[in-house]
């Protein structure tokens, strides 16, 4: 998988960089925006991880240019800009993620892998989602497990669609907290866990199989039941 | 808020020329001008209708004796019209002790003057006038009046000096006069004056905001009391510099609070990895130190992420976000978010939110703001309280109210506990880092709900009440 990384911290580039290339990415690393939108636009990356505060071209910039070009290429930004309107106007100029600096490692490959198979499948419309013997109605928002009715409550039901949207990948806390409740800072209670915990409980009632994984000290992962 | 005298070099206050050109006198000199247009032309209309009238009635007089003399004639012919003429220059209208009088003159082809007071004219009929033989006060006196024929060969003239016309006239073109020299002179001083009052102020304002430039920063322009333009524009003025100066004090604030605050747990970290250094043997040693300072680096971050946020949020550039939203839908998913955690604590979450509740607000400062306070509930309660997230709407405010029925914080306590770092000692040993309210305090200011907290007898009630969505 390749991944282009617009970094001017030299420093910085070299870690994520090597991180990356031990979880077998190709990463290709440039120091400023406009040689970074070049090889944006000539390369063939499966994800863009970006800097805003580049120099020659900010990495707002090179975003919106990349999607003039009708470039999709997912775009991450890495950033110090930890402002509330920072994050928004990142996602509003064509951007698809925003992690704030300093990050753990674990994190960004987290979402640098979901990113990776997008646009494909994640957050399409779609009314039925099925994985395994688990099948998600999100018109009547009913789960059914092997012809089974499950009853969740919404925020369940909304934790469950975006474990299942990603199946296979670790999603972080904070992940979760993003995209399930929306809320973009660190509650000081086990908001997720609780919730993870009640879903388990209910998807997993009178089966063997638990379909979703522990990832210790990172987050969780959606295993497709047989 | 002092008033002092601030000069700065090269500033002459109130100097002529600078009177001259303030915008009141240009006004009042415009006004002046204007005056002055209309009181010409009132001038103009007096003066004709005094004129007119004046003259009408000379004329009714002069035509009433013309016609006393023709009927005597008609009635007993000549010698009787002489007679009439004759009485009527006895009268007083004509012989009068106080001038101007009156002219008569009767005369015929053949035998010239047969009776008046005047030398013989030409034999000129209709109204005219010309200088009058006997000088009066006035050199300019003249005769107007008017030319008839008797009969064929017999001429009447009856005039009537003018000098009283032309005396009201001069009277009335000299108090013109007055009150144009007074209007302009009194125009003049109260231009001058409104200006120097004007400029007085304008120049307060000034001193105002160099003493501000020369670092006296609380320095505030001083009002009249009067609520008019300027002190209007004062207030607005004061309130911005208040704005400012709060700012200011906030940016003075987080970097004091970064400076004190931050250097405990970094003294923490270098300790602990100096001591490590010194220490460790094992590679598992070094690996517990590490873990160690992870953890120590990641409060310090939140630490730093939570004082950023709650500057930027005290500056109210979160503002133009603003829109209208549901509370009450808010609430319930706050609610629904964290009644399985609340479960978990063994503690109970209880609602009563009055649906349909709007406001204006940024929905995301107000999930974090009432997070903040339920998860203040769930951390600082024994097991097995009751924490009731509330909601309703009266009259113009929307109040928004998290009670519980833990142990509560001492009432001396409750202003306090929004300041930045404060923790109570009872808390201390929980995590946390005593930014949590003072992250409230800055949401609920910058949505202008005033904050109370209370007692629940027992517990601690949390209530902030928000201006109504309708009206905001």
């Amino acid at each position: 998988m390749n991944i282009l990384l617009v970094e001017d911290d030299v420093e910085l580039a070299q870690s994520v960089g090597d991180h990356f290339r031990e979880h077998g990415f190709a990463v290709q690393h440039c120091a400023d925006g406009e040689s970074g939108l070049a090889s944006a636009c000539a390369g063939d990356h499966q994800v863009i991880i970006l800097d805003r505060m580049l120099p020659r071209l900010d990495g707002l910039s090179l975003v919106r240019k990349l999607r003039e070009r009708r470039v999709l290429t997912p775009v991450i930004y890495l950033t110090t800009m930890s402002g509330i309107d920072d994050r928004v106007q990142g996602l509003e100029a064509g951007g698809d993620d925003y992690l704030v600096k300093p990050f753990a490692f674990a994190e960004l490959l987290a979402r640098v892998r979901v990113l990776s198979r997008r646009p494909a499948t994640a957050n399409e419309p779609a009314i039925r989602l099925a994985l395994g013997s688990i099948e998600l109605d999100l018109l009547k928002r009913s789960v059914q497990r092997a012809g089974r009715d499950i009853e969740l409550l919404p925020q369940e039901f909304r934790l469950l669609e975006y474990l299942m949207r990603n199946p296979d990948r670790v999603l972080t806390r904070r992940m979760l907290l993003e995209n399930v409740w929306g809320i973009h800072f660190d509650p000081q209670t086990s908001v997720v866990e609780s919730h993870i915990s009640r879903l388990r409980a209910k998807v997993n009632h009178g089966f063997e199989f638990d379909v979703i994984q522990t990832i210790r000290g990172t987050g969780y992962k959606f295993l497709a039941p047989g | 808020m002092s008033f002092r005298p601030f000069a700065a070099p090269g500033i002459n206050f109130l100097r002529p020329v600078r009177v001259l050109k303030t915008e009141s006198f240009r006004s009042a000199a415009l006004f002046a001008t204007l005056f002055l247009i209309l009181s010409w032309v009132l001038l103009g209309v007096v003066y004709w209708i005094v004129n007119g009238t004046q003259t009408a009635a000379l004329i009714g007089a002069v035509d009433a004796d013309i016609s006393t003399i023709r009927n005597g004639y008609r009635e007993k012919g000549l010698p009787e019209a002489i007679e009439v003429v004759q009485q009527r220059l006895g009268s007083g209208d004509y012989s009068g002790a106080d001038l101007p009088g009156g002219y008569i003159l009767l005369q015929d082809q053949a035998s010239g003057r047969l009776a008046g007071n005047l030398p013989p004219l030409d034999f000129r009929p209709g109204l005219f006038s010309f200088p009058a033989p006997r000088k009066s006060k006035h050199d300019s006196a003249m005769v107007l009046g008017r030319g008839v024929y008797v009969t064929p060969g017999v001429y009447l003239f009856v005039g009537r000096d003018t000098s009283q016309i032309t005396a009201t006239r001069a009277r009335i073109l000299k108090a013109f006069g007055w009150i144009e020299a007074a209007s302009i002179v009194l125009a003049a001083l109260g231009g001058i004056f409104f200006s120097v009052q004007f400029m007085r102020r304008i120049d307060a304002i000034t001193r105002t905001c160099q003493a501000i430039i020369a670092g006296r920063f609380n320095d505030r322009i001083a009002l009249r009391g009067s609520g008019d333009e300027l002190d209007r524009l004062s207030v607005a003025i004061n309130n911005m510099l208040d704005r400012i100066s709060t700012l200011l004090d906030n940016l003075r604030q987080v970097s004091s609070d970064i400076a004190h605050d931050l250097r405990t747990p970094l003294t923490h970290l270098r300790n602990r990895l100096e001591e490590a250094r010194q220490k460790s043997v094992t590679t598992a040693d070094y690996a517990a130190v590490v873990a160690h300072a992870i953890e120590d680096t990641d409060h310090l971050l939140v630490i730093f992420a939570a004082l950023l946020r709650i500057s930027q949020i005290e500056s109210g550039s979160r503002l133009a976000a603003f829109s209208t939203l549901s509370m009450s839908e808010l609430l319930e998913r706050i609610y629904e978010m964290y009644r399985p955690v609340a479960e978990d604590e063994q503690h109970m979450l209880v609602h009563d939110i009055q649906p349909d509740v709007r406001i204006r607000g940024d929905a995301e400062l107000l999930t974090q703001l009432f997070s903040n306070v339920i998860e203040n509930a769930i951390r600082h309660t024994p097991p097995g309280a009751r924490i009731r997230i509330s909601l309703r709407e009266s009259g113009n405010a929307v109040v928004a109210a998290v009670e519980d029925n833990g142990p509560g914080i001492p009432t001396g306590e409750h202003e306090k506990v929004f300041r930045r770092f404060y923790r109570l000692t009872s808390s201390r040993s929980t995590p946390g880092n005593g930014l949590g309210l003072a992250l409230v305090a800055a949401i609920a200011n910058l949505h202008h709900a005033k904050m109370e907290l209370g007692d629940n007898r027992p517990g601690l009630r949390f209530q902030a009440s928000f201006p109504s969505g309708q009206r905001a």
